[in-house]
């Protein structure tokens, strides 16, 4: 696989610091669309764990949809690719970013853009959702930390929105 | 001396002083007080001249129902405020306040002239008299009348402020924090519910501020809500809309109200949804028609209550007050006990509640029953009363320097109406009470017709002697409406309220008939001689009081109205001198300037560089979608015009996408990787709408079919390298594919590594030489471009851009879908019939290929066009007839689609849509333009190596 030094990421890789929440770049992650009829089919297929409920990870997968899951596995690695079995693996490994926005306050500054009720993912929950008017899958992964994947050319606008956001925080 | 402050009330901070100013005079407040408080202060009563006739208004009410007293505010650098009640201003040190609608000043304004002649200015004046010429009303009547009429002046500078924008969930949302909304709100914060409580005033309590009795009340209740955890308080938050599914829209003011703004967000839009919503927007009190009850110091007597216990200013040394309902008079008792004289009580009804009169008699209050206020002295502020009772009889006034006005009250249901909730008539309020809900939504306390302020009666107009055509008793104030003009419009037909609403304009004004609507319902109702309930009551409509652009738009303006999306190789183009165009929501590259050249020589030379030698363009915005599945094949097939079953894996294929009426909608090429993946391309602009289109068929029409998409646009960043020495650059960097012709052929694709970095290779071509497009991971994107780059510079390598790919295509005949093609175009007019199966048994939108007028002769057809001087490019959208001879208008027959200048030709080409252009070929046709018409002649699609032999190189 080509060499770390040698990727470009579309928003800073310096971390954005407020009271109370840190936005920051993720690590580049494996990453792959999984498509199929059923849990089993795929998990079989992949041998791995494949949640069944919508929002609900384990493994590094999430259910996005009632056919849909997102692996999120350390750069480099290698799952199968399914050939010739009713499914679908996509490498999507670079179509995103992640943003890492963490802190007591990560609640708020995602809840300025996005219309779902945070408070009510719990802790390794994902679900795909909207900042204002960009697609995001949100990954709780901890109390007050959220992963949140944009498609690369959105990225930017996302990171100012993010930090517009937490600058913009009621005291 | 008429209003002045009074020592000892009020909970205003009477231990600090505010400098404030008013159309330049500067005066002094307290904290606490708002604009309306602090002018009535310092005996200011004239605020505001009305919006038609410039008559001198002044306070008619305390809150957000204010109809009269709009000023504009002034912070300088740009911002700028006008039409803010003065009731809702909080003042500040510095605040500069100026009037509104007068000219030269609030005291002599010109345009009082047009109170003078009212009788000349009814309602539907306008309309009536300003209809012809037609053509003066654009330049002259609409100009000249909004001159005079009106409101304040629109802010002409840009806006410097900030806005932020949140939203928020709760179990239980509560609308005003007056004592019914912080009871409920005490409540739901006992059962350990998420509530949040919002208030459009700087201070909580609502209603309660105005009754010291509750103030211990008030104070240990907000004390315990602003300690509880699961409580959140918003003041200074209007309410403005609620909509569906318990979605409130609410407005906090962050800056307005402070000496300094700051640099942070002036205001805040909350986007709440709550579990349920509670309205505690309590109720306004109603004025009172009768003649000159807009002269400055006639008041709604809640108001003046207000202004002494909240404000701790007298609205009058002897005040009057006009009664209908037993309200008024409490209020009047307590400016009683406060010392200010009553004049007098009059009130409409034969009698009241003994313990009224008795507590009358106790203070020494005159009351006069059975009567009514038939004329008010004064101009810019009240000097007198006039009296008589309902008869007409026992004619007499009385000096009076304040007229307090108690008509009933009017339960606030805007935000009710909003949520699409029913409504029922109240005999007993003699207004419209909440009556069944459609979300999760009730009404509590004076908002639900659920609070005691006595009893009374509705009138519509107070009866007077005097003709009531020569009177003006105003309706809705801020429309400068009448009750004749009422009367005028049931005359001239109107017999529904949304007709009389728009014939005479009442309730339209900002404040949206707050304290009109159910006066003018009475007097059409008393007019028309039905009830109430059958006229009807016009729709409440968001926003509940005027909001700011700013604070709708939250962060939206700027670097974040829209995502600008860019490519990996971005930051390359900007480096090395880019000219950008928007391409959908992408940035892409136009086209790269070197040493001062103009668009026209950079992308000559960029054509030509391509043509012989190499270029690289960056392609990654095209559309990409994966397609995967053991039923891969079977539904491409079903989707594009063309077969795909039999694609081999390794080759590409030129896909196109047709709606199901048969026209054209998208195209591509796309590669098979393997038997059961595809990797597609659509057009940049296409790439959502086609993955949309791809899914609903195949989630509505195939769902038994194993096949799945992805969107794959953003995985890859795709460097086209183009031109007869592309192989060339690349090999050396190239590692696991054979590039040889014979191996590796025009159309096909391979996977292997270029610089080290995975790639999926496509050998395709949309110049007509011999290409690549290389497809790597996004994030390698631009280190690959740059080994690219580096490796050509031995071959004399440009980077070019959109235009020069739009020529270099263009010359080749490619059509581009959405240039060439509008949305009516068929393959067969795009002579693309080689793309469509015809042995096929079915694809999308093969059925209406057969269409009468899809196989009828003479359909615009797309053709290339020579003009007769080589040096002449036609404009693209140029019209084009037969003969420029006949008599205008022409006959037209087509359009110019794509024109350009070809360096690799040095003469111009152009695609056109010509009726029948097909069996046109070699014809002369006419592009009639300014001052000239130019001859062309028709021709094929293909400019430049028609047997494409170079793609083959």
């Amino acid at each position: 696989m080509a060499d770390a030094a040698i990727r470009t990421a579309p928003v800073p890789a310096e971390p954005a610091r407020f009271d109370g929440v840190t936005i920051s770049l993720g690590l580049p992650l494996a990453r792959w669309s999984l498509r199929g009829r059923n849990p089993q089919e795929l998990g079989n297929a992949l041998g791995l764990p494949v949640p069944g409920r919508i929002g609900e990870t384990a493994g590094g997968m999430a259910c996005l949809g009632p056919d849909e899951w997102l692996l999120r596995l350390p750069e480099g690695s290698i799952i199968p690719m399914g050939e010739g079995q009713p499914l679908s693996v996509v490498d999507i490994s670079d179509r995103a970013i992640t943003l890492i926005v963490e802190g007591d306050r990560a609640l708020d500054v995602l809840s300025s853009g996005c219309p779902r009720d945070l408070s009510k993912l719990a802790v390794g929950e994902a679900r795909r959702t909207v900042y204002e008017t960009v697609e995001i899958v949100l990954i709780r992964e901890g109390e007050t930390r959220y992963a949140v994947e944009v498609w690369r050319s959105f990225a930017p606008w996302l990171h100012l929105a993010l930090v517009t956001a937490a600058s913009h925080l009621p005291e | 001396m008429s209003a002045h402050r009074i020592a000892g009330l009020g909970r205003i901070d009477r231990s600090r002083t505010v400098t404030f100013t008013f159309d330049g005079k500067a005066m002094q407040g307290c904290p606490g007080d708002t604009l309306a408080s602090a002018l009535l202060a310092n005996s200011v009563v004239l605020m505001g001249r009305s919006f038609k006739y410039h008559r001198p208004r002044g306070l008619l009410g305390a809150g957000a129902e204010e109809p009269n007293a709009l000023v504009s505010v002034d912070r300088g650098g740009g911002r700028f405020t006008p039409n803010l009640r003065a009731t809702a201003v909080e003042i500040y040190e510095g605040l500069n306040v100026r009037s509104q609608n007068r000219w030269p000043s609030l005291k002599t304004d010109f345009g009082a002239i047009n109170d003078r002649f009212g009788r000349f200015f009814p309602a539907g004046f306008y309309n009536k008299t300003f209809m012809w010429p037609r053509s003066f009303w654009d330049k002259l009547y609409e100009p000249t009348i909004r001159r005079m009429a009106g409101l304040g002046d629109a802010p002409i500078e840009a806006d410097p402020d900030v806005y932020a924008a949140t939203y928020a969930h709760c179990d239980v949302l509560i609308v005003g924090a007056g004592p019914a909304g912080i009871d409920a709100a005490l409540e739901a914060c006992a059962a350990r519910k998420q509530v949040i409580l919002i208030d459009e005033q700087d201070e909580l309590g609502g209603g309660a501020l105005a009754d010291p009795a509750l103030w211990p009340w008030l104070e240990s209740s907000l004390n315990d809500l602003a300690a509880a955890p699961n409580v959140t308080l918003l003041s200074r938050t209007t309410a403005f809309g609620f909509y569906h599914d318990n979605f409130i829209g609410a407005g906090q003011r962050l800056t307005d109200h402070l000496a300094e703004p700051g640099h942070g967000p002036r205001e805040r839009l909350w986007r709440i949804r709550a579990g349920e919503v509670i309205l505690a927007q309590g109720a306004i009190e109603r004025p009172l028609v009768f003649a000159g009850n807009d002269v400055p110091g006639v008041m709604l007597a809640s108001a003046a209550r207000t202004y002494l216990v909240r404000f701790g200013v007298a609205v009058g040394d002897r005040v009057v007050l006009m009664a209908v309902h037993d309200s008024g008079w409490r209020d009047a008792f307590v400016l009683a006990r406060a010392g200010m004289k009553i004049a007098a009580i009059v009130d409409l009804r034969a009698q009241v509640a003994p313990d009224l009169m008795a507590e009358a008699a106790e203070l020494g209050v005159p009351v006069e029953m059975n009567s009514a206020v038939i004329g008010v002295s004064g101009r810019h502020a009240v000097t007198g009363a006039e009296i008589a009772d309902s008869a007409g009889g026992n004619r007499h006034k009385i000096v009076c320097d304040a007229v307090l006005m108690a008509g009933g009250w009017t339960p606030s249901v805007h935000l009710w109406s909003h949520s699409k909730g029913s409504l029922a008539w109240s005999e007993e309020w003699g207004a419209y009470l909440a009556d069944k809900p459609n979300e999760n939504v009730r009404c509590v306390g004076a908002c639900a017709g659920k609070w005691n302020y006595g009893t009374g009666v509705s009138i519509g107009a107070l009866p007077t002697p005097d003709d009531p055509a020569t009177i003006k008793a105003f309706v809705d104030f801020q429309n400068d409406v009448t009750a004749k003009d009422i009367a005028l419009a049931v005359r001239e037909g109107m017999k529904s309220v949304e007709h009389i609403k728009r014939y005479t304009t009442n309730g339209m004004a900002t404040d949206q008939g707050k304290t009109s609507n159910l006066n003018a319902l009475q007097l059409a109702s008393g007019a028309l001689d039905r009830p109430v309930q059958a006229i009807g009551l016009t729709t409440f409509r968001p926003p509940y009081t005027p909001q700011t652009f700013g604070m709708l738009a939250g962060d939206a303006k700027g670097a974040l109205f829209q995502p600008t999306r860019k490519t990996a190789i971005d930051p390359w183009a900007e480096e090395h001198g880019a000219v950008f165009e928007l391409v959908a929501q992408w940035r892409r590259a136009r086209y790269f300037p070197q040493g001062g050249e103009d668009m026209h020589a950079a992308v000559a030379r960029e054509c030509l560089t391509v043509r012989s030698g190499v270029g690289i363009f960056d392609a990654s915005t095209l559309g990409k979608i994966e397609v995967v599945g053991p039923d891969a094949a079977e539904f491409l097939n079903r989707m594009y015009t063309n077969p795909w079953k039999a694609l081999e894996p390794g080759r590409c294929r030129y896909g196109l996408l047709l709606r199901e009426d048969g026209f054209i909608t998208d195209d591509g090429v796309s590669a098979r990787l393997a038997p059961d993946r595809f990797h597609l391309t659509t057009t940049t602009g296409g790439a959502a709408r086609v993955l949309n289109m791809m899914e609903d068929y195949l989630q509505t029409e195939w769902p038994d079919l194993d096949v799945w998409l992805t969107s794959t646009t953003e995985q890859y960043a795709v460097i086209a390298l183009q031109g007869p020495k592309a192989r060339e650059v690349i090999a050396p960097l190239v590692s696991g594919i054979d590039l040889s012709s014979e191996s590796f052929p025009h159309m096909a694709v391979r996977e292997g590594t270029i610089c080290g970095v995975p790639t999926r290779l496509f050998r395709v071509s949309f110049t007509g030489e011999l290409g690549f497009e290389i497809n790597v991971p996004a994030a390698f994107g631009r280190y690959v471009w740059e080994q690219v780059w580096a490796a050509g510079q031995a071959h004399g390598i440009t980077p070019y851009g959109t235009e020069t790919m739009h020529v270099l295509r263009a010359e080749k005949g490619y059509i581009i879908v959405g240039q060439d093609t509008d949305g009516t175009v068929t393959p067969y007019d795009a002579a693309l019939d080689w793309a469509v199966g015809k042995k096929k048994a079915d694809f999308v939108g093969k059925r209406s290929l057969a269409r009468p007028d899809i196989v009828a002769p003479g359909r615009k057809q797309l053709v290339g066009l020579l003009t007769d001087d080589p040096a002449e490019v036609l404009e693209e959208g140029a019209q084009i007839v037969a003969d420029p001879r006949q008599p205008i208008p022409m006959k037209m027959i087509g359009h110019v689609t794509s024109s350009y200048w070809s360096a690799t030709l040095g003469r111009s080409v152009a695609l056109a849509l010509v009726q029948g252009g097909h069996e046109r070929m070699g014809e002369t046709l006419h592009v009639p333009m300014p001052g000239k018409t130019i001859a062309a002649k028709v021709s094929g699609m293909v400019f430049h190596d028609p047997d494409g032999s170079r793609l083959n190189g």
